[in-house]
């Protein structure tokens, strides 16, 4: 081989192993860059099915939340249903006893009794509906009340009738001072406890 | 070979190594502009994918979520039924109570 062509194949060699220096450069950065940005892609990816398990978790507890959100309201409309049953029918048997004079009228000294420990005069008016004016006399009811209360009282009833289904209101002779048990106003007062108790009854353990 | 003849033949082997150098720069080139695409085709098929399977995960759990409703609606309201018949049975215990405590009085 001549001089000149051992020059001009090293010339050559010289440029192939350069040119192969600069693509294998190029492919190195490439597959960097592939690597990298696959690395990106992956987390990408990988929030993207967070977000879909976050919302699946979302749709499962949504859906079971609103199946119990309906069941409550439905079971607390039919408790609530019982529970006015079981108050219209105590509120029933007390209006029943209005009509039972055996029951009604021992339960009707009773109250005036506690109204007039209550009220703590000495001489009181008593005001009731007018079936208990036909049915009720101020003498009676001082002798019961005297037994009762183990002291006597000047009763005076009044000749007004009172708009209430039963029960009476006592009151001061000038008026100023009035104790309410009609048993209206005692259902309505004792409300509260009466819900109380039908609940631990009708719901408890 | 004289020396006119060996310049000449040297010129043309530099000539032909600066095209080769020049080929390689164009393919490097070429490479490094196919890179931008190659990642976002990969980027799309990985994000594709992705979606896919998470949009499989909320339609799959919105199906169980039904399966899985009816099953608890069944047990409520199976233990409702129960609270509420034994309520039921109780109510003239609740009435009898709820008369005394109206007719019960401090005399």
């Amino acid at each position: 081989m001549s001089e000149a062509s051992r020059f001009t194949e090293d010339i050559l060699t010289a440029a192939n192993d350069k040119a192969r220096t600069i693509i294998d450069e190029a492919e190195s950065e490439t597959q960097q860059a592939l690597g990298q940005a696959k690395i990106r892609s992956a987390r990408e990816a990988e929030d993207i099915l967070n977000s879909g398990r976050a919302e699946a978790e979302a749709v499962r507890r949504r859906h079971i939340s609103q199946i119990r959100q309906r069941l409550k309201l439905q079971e607390q409309f039919e408790k609530s249903k019982i529970v006015t049953e079981v108050l219209d029918q105590s509120r029933k048997r007390l209006m029943d006893i209005l009509t039972d004079e055996k029951s009604y009228l021992p339960y009707l000294a009773a109250l005036v009794t506690s109204a007039v420990r209550e009220i703590g005069l000495d001489a009181v008016v008593v005001h009731v509906n007018s079936r208990d004016l036909n049915r009720v006399n101020a003498i009676g009811l001082e002798r019961e009340i005297a037994e009762l209360l183990g002291k006597s009282v000047k009763i005076e009833l009044s000749g007004e009738p009172i708009q209430a289904s039963g029960g009476m209101v006592v009151s001061s002779k000038d008026g100023k001072t009035r104790i309410v048990n009609t048993l209206d106003q005692r259902f309505e007062a004792l409300e509260p406890k009466l819900l109380i108790e039908a609940g631990k009854i009708l719901f408890g353990q | 070979m004289s020396g006119l003849e060996t310049v000449k033949v040297i010129v043309e082997a530099e000539k032909e190594a600066a095209k080769i150098l020049a080929d390689a720069q164009i393919r490097a080139g070429e490479i490094r502009t196919r890179l931008d695409s190659l990642i976002e085709e990969q980027r799309e098929e990985t994000i594709r994918a992705a979606r896919k399977e998470a949009t499989a995960m909320v339609v799959n759990a919105q199906s169980e979520a039904i399966t899985e409703g009816q099953l608890f609606e069944k047990d409520a309201r199976s233990k409702m039924r129960e609270a509420l018949g034994r309520a039921s049975a109780r109510k003239h215990l609740a009435v009898e109570k709820l008369v005394s405590i109206l007719l019960e009085l401090q005399v």
